[in-house]
């Protein structure tokens, strides 16, 4: 499962997932290729239903390819079984999405504390660490509310603490600002930005957004199911 | 920042928080199936702990009245000569030995049981004089010996009926009166208080005036310690044909079986209950998945293992079923107490006398509701566990799956219908075992509610455009609903299917009962006056007319005929034969109907051969033939008697043995009569002769002197009693039942929230959003009506073909009255719009902009 012929971080290597549609095969990803540095901020482009999200969910561990391998610090997650790839997941990857996600009967301090808990880690420690992060997007007052009794803008950020938290290596960001004012957009983005530099997590950011690529370091474009990376258009 | 290990396990306390938090806000979802556990729960537990305490009552009272008797020399109906006991204890050859003399006495409206010993022969026996206080045994020893009527009885009956010691009262044997004095009384101890409260000690002597057996003796108690063939047959070759020597425990399992099949119908009946109990919970733990599937698909995304998923849902069943069971062993406890004093009744009524003053709480009645309630609960959320965690993540995400999921297995899961209905005739075909019927019925049962899915699919698939007509796009959207959320609506239909079915069964069996009843009643009680002595109910063995009174009815002008009955019971080896003997009027023979043989070749064999006719309940347990052999033990030893034909008969299930009068005289040497019946000269009027019977006997004997119709009412409302239980325990699956309707609608409602919320948002009015739950609900009950009327006769078929035949051993003829499945029809949808009204109500009054915020 080991590779060590690339430094990459992440390596994709001939990605392809289809879908069945009806009674037609939907080939979403095909051949799909490309590297990913540690620390990289990579931004995701590409019309709808072009299969971003597929490989977000793919370099997740939440689904698996056709063919292909996937290789995130040199090692193979789609060669794991479903038990591995979800500890691997758990204990590498923070995922934040358009629609927040967060968990309506837990708090915000614990919603933040449940990937910790999850990984096991010292929750006396990780409470301290998610009130740090909570005073960083400027939510410290609101640690025993439940999301319900959030805005938008404040539940996507308690949804980027959680996603760093537990100091992932990669966090994989799903139109995490889709669902916002321009405004809270804005707000969510220097804030995730901002973590993501100082934890030295890679992010890779599914955005419909130009302007939002442009803060990346690089921009992948899907396009007929093949990948197009900034250099390439160059 | 790694901490200690045991953070890492599965039971992780935040997801365990969430899932608390999230049960504690559906709390309508919570209640309503802890109380569909609950009410299983119950349900079960009271009909185990009501047979349990019948049977704990029953087998102290045998205890209480055998004592240390290891053997019992018995007889038949006229019981032992006396004079046998001197004869035994002058041969030297009797082991440690003690005569008694039982039977039953009235004491105003209550039974008493009288049990006569010898004071002397005693002690080794049994401590009933023991529990004498000290201040009261004074010259009671020579009052018992020596005063006529002294009886000793316990002090709380004593306090009840207001005596005091040495005062006399009356006390009423067979209808006659007689005289009694309360020599004492005894305080026995709490374990034995319910037993002995209605019991009477007397010298032998005493009891047989009391009872009017003068010379007789009910059986010889004795005590052998080392047991061994050749002691016993030493023994039986001392006594005279027709007695006989059995082990003391072998009439308490002979009386015990008779009331078998009672209990285990009971039985089953709970657990029916139960089952439908744990639809409820299925359905209400598969919905609550069903709710989060986003949640759980964050879960996973977050790093919750698919086990983790499994053992939180799985917790939830744990905890739902606990509270459920908890709560429905109170329920239990409860409604126990209610239910005992039911099943004491029916057993008064069709078996023996019994008195179950209270309920005992054993630890395995308590223990068999907690397995059932939890480990039921766990079994019911295995299905719901495992979709939740055996799904990816991303399919967990995707709501619509799970309605794809349903669909694809509409297919395997009707086909495992059939299998499990072919099973079910195979188990019925292959076994004549009783469980084997139940078993059946209960995979029966499981095969159509395994089916049902598919139905409601191919119902909605054609009624759809039936309600499109009908009532324009809410009629669709109704009907589309139902199946759009086949994987909740399903599960629903078939829990309310059964529970309606059940209804229908069992009112189709009872209804074909009464029928049956009702038209042998008419034949077999054609005679004009019934008398017989007023004596307690299931002690008729015991009483007779007396002599006097017998005279008296021959020789009244206005009788054109006289039947006479004398129902006694014969004890052979571990068995009681019930045998009546006989003698018929010319007019009684038409009454009888054979099931095997003609009245042209039975009658003449009876009136002059050694023949007897058997019931037909007798001839299946006994599996006899008209034209087969049956022997009996009689006062002139074993006696092979031809069975001349099978005859009809619902009297007693265990089955009765007729033959006519002298034969049962020539071999029992009995000449009492128990009852009578008169055949009048045509346009004597009954209420005239009826007045006149009671003006000519007098004070001679207290006497039940009816008029037949009376008597045949009578009858049908000791019917109606028995079944009492029955519909008892039919409300309560309804109850279950309708409680698991009413969460599944709820549950169906609350998903389809959005979907609501959005048609308000286009501009439904509250009134039509109502208008389309009920409709939808409405549709689910109409449904479930219509589902249940097949199972609803299958099931009752099977009752009364297989459940009824094996247990009881009587056939009858179907009757389906139309009122019965229309009731089921009206029950289904009565049931299913109740329990949509509040659903209803709360999904129009829900602001649409709420709704879709939730969301």
């Amino acid at each position: 499962m080991e590779n060590n012929c690339s430094n990459a971080f992440i390596r994709l290597n001939s990605l392809t997932r289809t879908y069945l549609q009806g009674e037609r095969q939907q080939r979403v990803l095909d051949s799909v290729c490309g590297e990913i540095q540690r620390g990289e901020t990579v931004a995701l482009l590409g019309r709808s239903g072009c299969g971003k999200s597929t490989l977000l969910n793919l370099i997740g561990g939440i689904d698996q390819p056709d063919e292909g391998d996937i290789f995130i610090n040199g090692t193979c997650i789609n060669q794991m079984d479903e038990h591995g790839r979800t500890l691997f997941r758990r204990r590498h990857i923070g995922f934040i999405y358009q629609f927040f996600n967060l968990i309506p009967t837990l708090t915000v301090i614990e919603n933040l504390l449940l990937p910790l808990e999850l990984n096991g880690y010292d929750l006396t420690e990780g409470q301290r660490r998610s009130m740090t992060l909570l005073e960083q997007v400027g939510l410290s007052q609101r640690e025993a509310s439940y999301p319900d009794q959030l805005s938008g803008g404040e539940q996507q950020r308690v949804a980027v603490v959680r996603a760093l938290v537990h100091r992932p290596a990669v966090v994989l960001a799903d139109e995490p600002t889709g669902n916002l004012d321009a405004e809270s957009g804005q707000q969510v983005l220097e804030l995730l930005d901002q973590l993501v530099r100082d934890e030295q997590c890679t992010l890779i950011m599914v955005t419909h957004s130009q302007a939002i690529a442009a803060k990346a370091d690089r921009v992948f474009n899907l396009r007929q199911g093949r990948l197009v990376t900034s250099e390439d258009l160059v | 920042m790694r901490g200690s290990s045991s953070l890492l396990s599965i039971h992780s306390s935040l997801l365990w928080r969430a899932s608390l938090r999230h049960l504690s806000r559906h709390p309508w979802q919570m209640v309503l199936s802890t109380l569909g556990i609950a009410l299983g729960v119950a349900v079960v537990v009271a009909v185990d702990l009501a047979n349990e305490s019948a049977r704990r009552a029953f087998d102290l009272s045998m205890e209480t009245v055998t004592g240390q008797t290891t053997h019992q020399i018995v007889a038949g109906p006229t019981g032992l000569d006396e004079q046998l006991y001197v004869t035994l204890r002058r041969s030297g050859r009797l082991p440690v030995s003690a005569p008694v003399v039982e039977g039953h006495l009235a004491y105003g409206e209550e039974t008493l049981q009288l049990l006569g010993i010898d004071p002397f022969a005693e002690s080794r026996f049994r401590d009933l004089l023991s529990h004498v206080p000290a201040e009261g045994e004074e010259g009671l020893l020579q009052r018992l010996l020596t005063q006529p009527g002294a009886v000793v009885m316990s002090r709380e009956r004593m306090e009840g009926f207001g005596l005091s010691v040495g005062q006399p009262f009356e006390l009423w044997s067979s209808g006659q009166r007689r005289q009694a004095v309360l020599a004492g009384y005894f305080e026995p101890p709490p374990e034995q208080k319910a037993v002995l409260r209605d019991l009477l000690v007397a010298d032998i002597s005493t009891a047989q005036e009391l009872l009017g057996r003068m010379g007789q003796l009910s059986r010889i108690d004795l005590i052998l310690p080392d047991v061994d063939a050749e002691r016993l047959d030493a023994i039986k070759s001392l006594l005279p044909a027709g007695n006989m020597l059995i082990s003391a425990a072998s009439r308490g399992l002979a009386m015990q079986e008779m009331t078998r099949a009672f209990s285990v119908n009971l039985t089953a009946m709970s657990l029916l209950a139960l089952v439908v109990g744990l639809f409820l919970i299925y359905n209400t733990l598969s919905f609550s998945v069903l709710q989060r599937r986003e949640l759980m698909g964050q879960l996973r995304v977050l790093g919750a293992t698919p086990a983790d998923l499994f053992r939180l849902v799985l917790g939830e069943g744990l905890l739902i079923g606990s509270l459920g069971t908890l709560l429905g062993l109170l329920l239990g406890i409860l409604l126990a107490e209610e239910l005992v004093q039911l099943v004491t009744q029916t057993i008064n009524d069709l078996y023996f006398v019994l008195t179950v003053r209270e309920f005992l709480l054993t630890p395995m009645g308590i223990i068999k509701g907690l397995l059932l309630g939890v480990g039921g609960s766990l079994l019911a959320v295995v299905v719901p566990a495992s979709e939740a965690a055996l799904s990816p993540p991303r399919s967990v995400q995707n709501r619509s799956g799970v309605e794809r999921g349903a669909q694809r297995l509409l297919q395997p899961f009707a086909w495992s219908g059939v299998v499990l209905l072919i099973a079910a005739a195979v188990l019925l075909l292959l076994s004549d075992s009783l469980l084997f019927g139940f078993i059946a019925l209960f995979v029966l049962v499981l095969g159509f509610s395994l089916l049902t899915p598919l139905w409601v699919s191919l119902i909605c698939r054609y009624c759809a455009p039936v309600f499109g007509r009908l009532f324009g796009s809410l009629g669709r959207m109704a009907v589309g609903g139902v199946q759009a959320s086949l994987s909740r609506t399903g599960v629903a239909i078939a829990a309310l299917s059964i529970a309606v079915a059940t209804t229908v069964g069992v009112g189709v069996m009872v209804g074909s009962f009464r029928v049956s009843v009702q038209q042998w009643l008419e034949s077999s009680l054609q005679a004009d006056i019934f008398i017989s002595p007023d004596a307690p109910s299931g002690t008729g063995h015991e009483a007779a007319l007396a002599p006097a009174v017998l005279q008296i009815i021959e020789q009244l002008p206005e009788v054109a005929g006289i039947r006479q009955s004398r129902p006694v019971e014969i004890q052979s080896g571990d068995e009681i034969t019930h045998l009546t003997a006989l003698r018929l009027a010319a007019e009684s023979y038409a009454g009888v109907q054979f099931l095997e043989g003609t009245p042209e070749t039975v009658w003449p064999m009876f009136d002059r051969e050694q023949a007897v006719i058997i019931s037909e309940p007798y001839a299946y347990h006994h599996e006899l033939h008209a034209g087969d052999t049956l022997e009996l033990e009689t006062n002139r030893g074993r006696q092979p008697f031809k069975i001349a034909g099978v005859f009809r008969d619902y009297e007693t299930e265990q089955g009765v043995v007729k033959m006519r009068m002298p034969l049962y005289q020539h071999y029992w040497g009995d000449k009492s009569v128990y009852s009578t019946w008169l055949y009048l000269q045509p346009g004597v009027d009954v209420d005239a002769m009826l007045d006149k019977l009671h003006r000519l006997v007098g004070d001679q004997q207290a006497l039940r002197i009816r008029a037949s119709k009376t008597l045949r009412e009578a009858s049908i409302r000791t019917f109606d009693r028995t079944f009492a239980i029955t519909h008892v325990l039919r409300l309560l699956v309804i109850g279950v039942a309708f409680v698991g309707i009413l969460s599944a609608l709820m549950a169906l409602q609350l998903e389809k929230a959005r979907e609501l919320a959005v048609l308000r948002a286009m501009g439904f009015t509250p009134r039509q959003v109502w208008g389309l739950v009920t409709a939808q609900t409405g549709f689910m009950g109409l449904v479930s009506g219509l589902l249940a009327l097949p199972l609803g006769l299958v099931l009752a078929a099977v009752l009364v073909f297989v459940v009824n035949r094996r247990a009881f051993g009587w056939s009858m003829d179907v009757v389906v009255p139309g009122m019965v499945l229309l009731d089921a029809m009206l029950l289904a949808l009565v049931a299913a719009l109740l329990a949509g009204l509040y659903p209803a109500w709360r999904m129009s009054q829900t602001a649409p902009a709420q709704a879709l915020r939730e969301e």
